[in-house]
């Protein structure tokens, strides 16, 4: 530092690249825990992290990376949806054109089609089963209930996503998918004729319709998702981390150490700040480490609880989780063809005309009733998954997966779970013509 | 401790509008009567005054072209044209249930979809559909031509001479 002033025209030039790079990168790789609490929280990707992680959030066996496959999915379609806008118009007579050269005669255009199909079947599962998780191991009870919420709308917004997706390459299950789908919205109580009306921009599926569904995906849908994942991560730590067992948080005798390391040059004054900080947030430990690194200090050495450096165990560990997804959605890419089929035919629905698996149970329920299976049934689910946090607020059972205290609770969701899981398999594989009872066999 | 004189006024006197009171009521009541009418902008905005599609009135040509007897389903316009002898009529193909085009069966229509059944003039058979095929005013154009109008629902059984 001192030395800048007096550094010559021959010094400023060769060092102008460590200069640049240090402009950037505050910090060299981490080699004292100083330096790994400096690394996570001078790097803006790496400050969405806490400074230190707790040992029981690591446990791949606890969540899986359910949440953050999901998030890499979507990071994927991000990417991949942003490249195919480049040669996809959203017009009724060159939209299905498009999807053939994408095939023919755009550069890796079958297998960007490919990869963002797979990721967006990839991502409703995941964000389906995310949800499993965080209800089988009772996360969602008090201080975390609102993240459930977003997590809620979160799933919703995935369905929406894929659903106006589906349209986009004009193909006969695109245009009868969303004549289906869109004629439930009908049967919705009060204003549902209005809402098909405002989604589709006229009285069937056309040009207007193909329009609106292209904006919505592209733009509007993606920036709702992006700003409450955003939400969703912060509100993770606000909420003091993942939601682990209370005897995790227990420990023999607290030896409460704080070692302040200052980083600038007034190292008594840097000391005594550091302890008064230290020691209330330790004691109170969900807030701990957001109270730590306030001000040039950090707290290293002997720390009283079992969490690690976040540098470099978490982020290996999301690396980890990030390139298994990429890795994952190649490959299937590689492998397998996303299905187009005939191009649009106003005159002649297929028979039967099925929705993609996940919409077949819901498809299956309006097969029974269109009000009940389409709106009413839909609707009670989605305000029961709301209000779960709400309801159910014991602080028993939280973050073991199938606490036995939470057995009713847990039978409950998995009951709810399996039943729509078996519509979805009636629906994909017992239906027939007219959607008639066939056997797959 | 003694309470202040000001908060003895406003204690006793019950809810005295003060001046910040007063205005922070208005503000707030202006804030959120500016994004209401925000928000139904936006809806009077997405909803369009003219539509790009077909229209809904349409000719379909002259009363010869349908023989007695014939059951035509025209897939375009998503109408069947009935002709009985000299009687006419336009029986909706669009399913009343989620929308599907219904095809002709031995017995009515069928829809492929959620295999909703309809007998000849339309009245549900069988599967989910909740009402009966509409049927839509026929009507005979000063230039000899039929005339269909999907907005005018019209009694089942009711046919156009022609």
């Amino acid at each position: 530092m001192s030395d800048e002033n007096n550094s010559t025209l021959w010094t400023t030039i060769t060092r102008l690249p460590e200069n640049a790079w240090r402009s950037v990168f505050r910090n060299p790789l981490p080699s004292s825990d100083l330096g790994r609490a400096s690394t996570s929280f001078t790097n803006f990707f790496l400050h969405l992290h806490p400074v230190k992680t707790h040992r029981h959030s690591l446990k791949a066996t606890y969540t899986f990376g359910l949440g953050l496959i999901a998030f890499f999915l979507f990071l994927i379609l991000a990417v991949t949806g942003v490249l195919l806008m480049f040669y996809y118009v959203p017009s009724t007579t060159q939209a299905y054109d498009r999807m053939l050269d994408l095939r023919g005669t755009v550069a890796f255009g079958i297998f960007l089609r490919n990869m963002h199909r797979w990721a967006a079947h990839g991502m409703v599962a995941v964000v389906f089963l995310h949800m499993c998780r965080v209800f089988l191991t009772g996360s969602y009870k008090p201080p975390r209930e609102f993240n459930w919420v977003l997590g809620i709308v979160l799933l919703l917004l995935t369905f929406f996503s894929s659903f106006t997706g589906y349209l986009l390459p004009w193909d006969q299950l695109a245009f009868w998918a969303i004549t289906v789908g869109t004629s439930i919205a009908g049967y919705a109580p009060l204003l549902g004729k209005e809402m098909r009306f405002l989604l589709l921009g006229d009285s069937n599926v056309g040009q207007e319709a193909l329009l609106r569904f292209y904006v919505l995906h592209v733009a509007v849908l993606p920036a709702a998702l992006s700003l409450l994942v955003a939400i969703h991560f912060w509100r993770i730590r606000k909420d003091g981390g993942l939601s682990r067992p209370p005897e995790e948080d227990e420990l023999g005798t607290p030896q409460l150490q704080p070692v302040p390391m200052p980083l600038g040059a007034d190292v008594a004054a840097a000391t005594a700040k550091a302890s008064v900080i230290a020691i209330p947030a330790i004691e109170k430990r969900r807030y701990g480490i957001q109270g730590l690194v306030r001000g040039p200090f950090t707290k290293v050495g002997n720390v009283p609880d079992r969490s690690v450096f976040s540098w470099p165990n978490l982020f290996t560990a999301e690396l980890l989780i990030f390139v298994l997804t990429v890795a994952g959605v190649l490959v299937v890419s590689l492998f397998f063809n996303a299905p187009l089929e005939e191009p649009v035919n106003v005159m002649h629905p297929p028979n039967p005309a099925k929705a993609p698996w996940y919409f077949l149970g819901l498809q299956e329920m309006v097969s029974y009733s269109a009000f009940w299976g389409g709106i009413g049934i839909p609707t009670i689910e989605v305000l029961i998954l709301l209000l779960v946090p709400y309801l159910d607020r014991k602080q028993i059972g939280v973050g073991r997966w199938f606490a036995r205290e939470r057995l009713l609770a847990n039978s409950l969701f998995m009951t709810f779970v399996i039943v729509n899981l078996i519509l979805m398999v009636i629906g994909t594989f017992f239906r027939g013509p007219n959607w008639e009872f066939v056997s797959p066999w | 401790m003694e309470p202040t004189r000001h908060k003895t006024v406003t204690e006793e006197a019950g809810d005295p509008i003060t001046r910040r009171k007063l205005l922070t009521w208005l503000s707030s009541f202006g804030l959120f009567g500016s994004f209401v009418i925000a928000v139904f902008s936006n809806l009077i905005f997405m909803k369009p005054r003219a539509t790009y599609g077909q229209p809904n009135r349409f000719g379909i040509g002259k009363p010869e072209d349908f023989p007695s007897g014939s059951r035509l389903s025209l897939d375009a316009r998503r109408v069947c044209i009935v002709r009985e002898g000299d009687r006419m009529a336009a029986i909706s193909t669009t399913c009343t249930h989620l929308g599907c085009i219904v095809s002709k069966s031995e017995t009515g229509f069928s829809c492929p979809c959620h295999g909703s059944r309809y007998d000849q003039d339309g009245n549900v058979t069988g599967g989910p559909a909740p009402r009966a095929l509409p049927w839509y005013q026929v009507s005979l154009a000063p230039n000899g031509e039929l005339e269909v109008d999907k907005d005018i629902e019209i009694d089942p059984g009711t046919y156009l001479r022609v």
